[in-house]
């Protein structure tokens, strides 16, 4: 898969803009606050239709305007795709491929895949469980668009059987109780599915990670990644039950899917508490090259490469060890300072106030 | 805040609280109100206070009626026997279109959704339970949507009827997962009838 060009309409600071990227290796420069991370984020939102710094989609519109268009011409299995999205915040998004409308948004979901790279990675080892969750969920609806739909119901479950927590206020009446059962079983069926899919996707993630550590930090240790939910072994069903007076005193949902950990270890040890701050940023990067890996082989073609600004915040040798083991394939990389020495692209954009100039050459 | 003269403005509020007028298209259609020739505005006062005056809800089955009863309650054609249980009046008229279903029906009048607080008891469950001995009812489909709170609503009606040893089936699936049912086209409505199925 790949994306020969990008056009934007009040999409951020673009009033109108378009760009065209090379089949392999695409560098993206220009000083600070000038576009380029919001250039990739198009790119990014035509494959997850969101943002990958997490903004919601009204940050996405450009301040005065009320929609904002991103559409992308690219190829896939030699067939030519058009796709357009169409981000209207408050209102109904809409999309289309190759000129054909779809019937919701969320349809467009595995037409493009992509994997960023981000200079907050280091969160996916630092920060709470929620980023590593909602690491292994990204993967998910990258290997299978599916999983969108069942994530999107856990958290819709979540959000009913919260509500409903918090207006019992610690009462237990009978009506409450039969309309709790009803969520604990939705949470239970949904739940359990997500969890079993984050699971086989933790078993085929771990020897990628390891290997992928490997090269980052040319150095072989022990890098293990596990998932599991400790309700697993009795049930989520009986999770609930026997959870249910402390949730209920408590007023919001204590076990399930939304609270599960995937702990990863250096040596044995806890790679959030216990090991250096360059050992953490070998695993966020390792983390993102298993996940490349496993998307590639899973759907059998390789997600785009958006590489942001992550130079900047490595080591040369981090760098040079990451360029080395790049997989192939098309790679958008963004810098505000040089390029690093390894890198050779084939196309330069250079990002300036709302415009997008290529290098002639 | 309003920005405009006070009936202006009040206009603009009350279209503004009908369900999915926002409030640029509550103003847009306001200024068109006013816009039009006065009768034309006019006739829409009157319809509104008409229909709140002469309908109001089937006292059976809560589906919108003239009289106590609905025209549906009142066919003797229909099999009280089987009643199909639907959230929304708009909903019994895209069951009705099938022309599959010769039963009676049961309107809730919304489904099980905490976060709008929404619970049984805002819903007409407890009607519904108070038909079944009466009008000797065997059968109860629940034909609510095939989203989120529809399935919730239809599980929570299930184990409160089963039990009474009423068979309780469930509209087959087919239907889009998170749409609306008064949007389903006959043909795919009609087929999740025949494929109903029993709730566990
Ligand atoms: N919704 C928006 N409307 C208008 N301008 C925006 C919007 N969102 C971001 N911007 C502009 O984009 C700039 C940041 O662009 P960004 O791509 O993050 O820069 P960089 O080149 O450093 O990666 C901000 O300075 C801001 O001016
Ligand atoms: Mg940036
Ligand atoms: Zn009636």
């Amino acid at each position: 898969m790949r994306i020969d060009r990008l056009w934007l309409t009040d999409f951020r600071g673009y009033r109108s803009a378009e760009a065209g990227f090379g089949p392999g290796l695409t560098a993206i420069v220009g000083a600070n606050g000038e576009g380029k991370t919001n250039l990739l984020e198009a790119v990014g939102y035509l494959a997850t239709l969101g943002s990958f710094r997490g903004a919601p989609t009204e940050a996405l519109v450009r301040a005065g305007a009320d929609r904002a268009v991103v559409r992308g011409e690219g190829v896939r299995d030699g067939r030519t795709l058009l796709l357009e999205a169409e981000i209207a915040p408050g209102g109904r998004s809409r999309a289309q491929v190759n000129r054909q409308p779809l019937r919701r948004a969320r349809d467009l979901l595995g037409a493009v895949r992509v994997t960023v790279f981000s200079p907050d990675d280091l969160a996916l080892v630092k920060a709470g469980p929620g980023e590593r969750r909602r690491y292994l969920d990204d993967v998910l609806v990258a290997v299978h668009p599916r999983n969108d739909e069942l994530r999107a119901e856990v958290e819709r479950v979540l959000r009913q059987r919260n509500a409903l927590l918090k207006q019992a206020g610690g009462r237990v009446t009978a009506e409450i109780e039969m309309t709790l059962d009803v969520w604990d079983a939705k949470l239970t069926t949904a739940g359990e599915a997500l969890a079993d899919a984050r699971r086989a996707l933790v078993e085929r993630l771990a020897p990628s990670l390891a290997n992928a550590y490997a090269e980052v930090a040319r150095r072989g240790v022990a890098v293990e990644a596990t998932y599991a939910p400790p309700w697993r072994a009795e049930g989520l069903a009986a999770a609930l039950v026997a959870a249910r007076r402390d949730e209920l005193r408590r007023g919001v949902s204590l076990v399930g899917p939304h609270r599960d950990e995937l702990d990863l270890r250096v040596e044995g040890l806890p790679a959030r508490t216990h090991v250096s701050q360059g050992e953490q940023r070998s695993l966020a990067l390792a983390l993102r090259l298993a996940a490349h890996r496993v998307v590639a082989d899973v759907t059998g073609s390789p997600p785009v490469l958006l590489l942001d600004d992550v130079f900047s915040e490595l080591d040369p040798d981090r760098s040079d060890a990451l360029l080395a083991h790049l997989p192939s394939g098309q790679t958008l990389l963004s810098t505000a300072g040089s390029l690093p020495a390894g890198a050779h692209p084939e196309q330069v954009l250079r990002v300036k106030a709302g415009t997008v100039i290529a290098d002639a050459g | 805040m309003g920005v405009y003269a006070g009936p202006v403005q009040d206009l603009i509020d009350e279209l503004g609280r009908l369900p999915g007028v926002g409030p640029k298209s509550a103003q847009r259609i306001a200024f068109h109100l006013l816009k039009v020739a006065k009768e034309d505005a006019l006739r829409l006062s009157h319809s509104i206070a008409e229909a709140r005056d002469r309908v109001a809800w089937c006292q059976r089955c809560f589906n919108v009626s003239e009289g106590d009863l609905c025209g549906i309650c009142t066919d003797d054609r229909r099999d009280a026997t089987v009643v199909c249980v639907v959230e929304e009046p708009r909903d019994l008229v895209a069951v009705e279109k099938t022309q599959e279903f010769r039963g009676r029906y049961h309107v809730l009048q919304g489904a099980i959704s905490p976060i709008e607080g929404i619970g049984p008891d805002q819903l007409r469950v407890k009607e519904l339970l108070g038909r079944l001995d009466g009008e000797g009812v065997t059968e109860v489909i629940l034909c609510t949507n095939p989203n989120i709170e529809g399935e919730a609503t239809a599980m929570y009606i299930g184990r409160l009827v089963k039990p009474l040893g009423v068979r309780v089936t469930r509209i087959a699936s087919g239907l889009p997962v998170g749409g609306d049912l008064e949007y389903a086209d006959e043909l795919t409505l009609g087929r999740a009838l025949e494929g109903r199925r029993d709730v566990d």
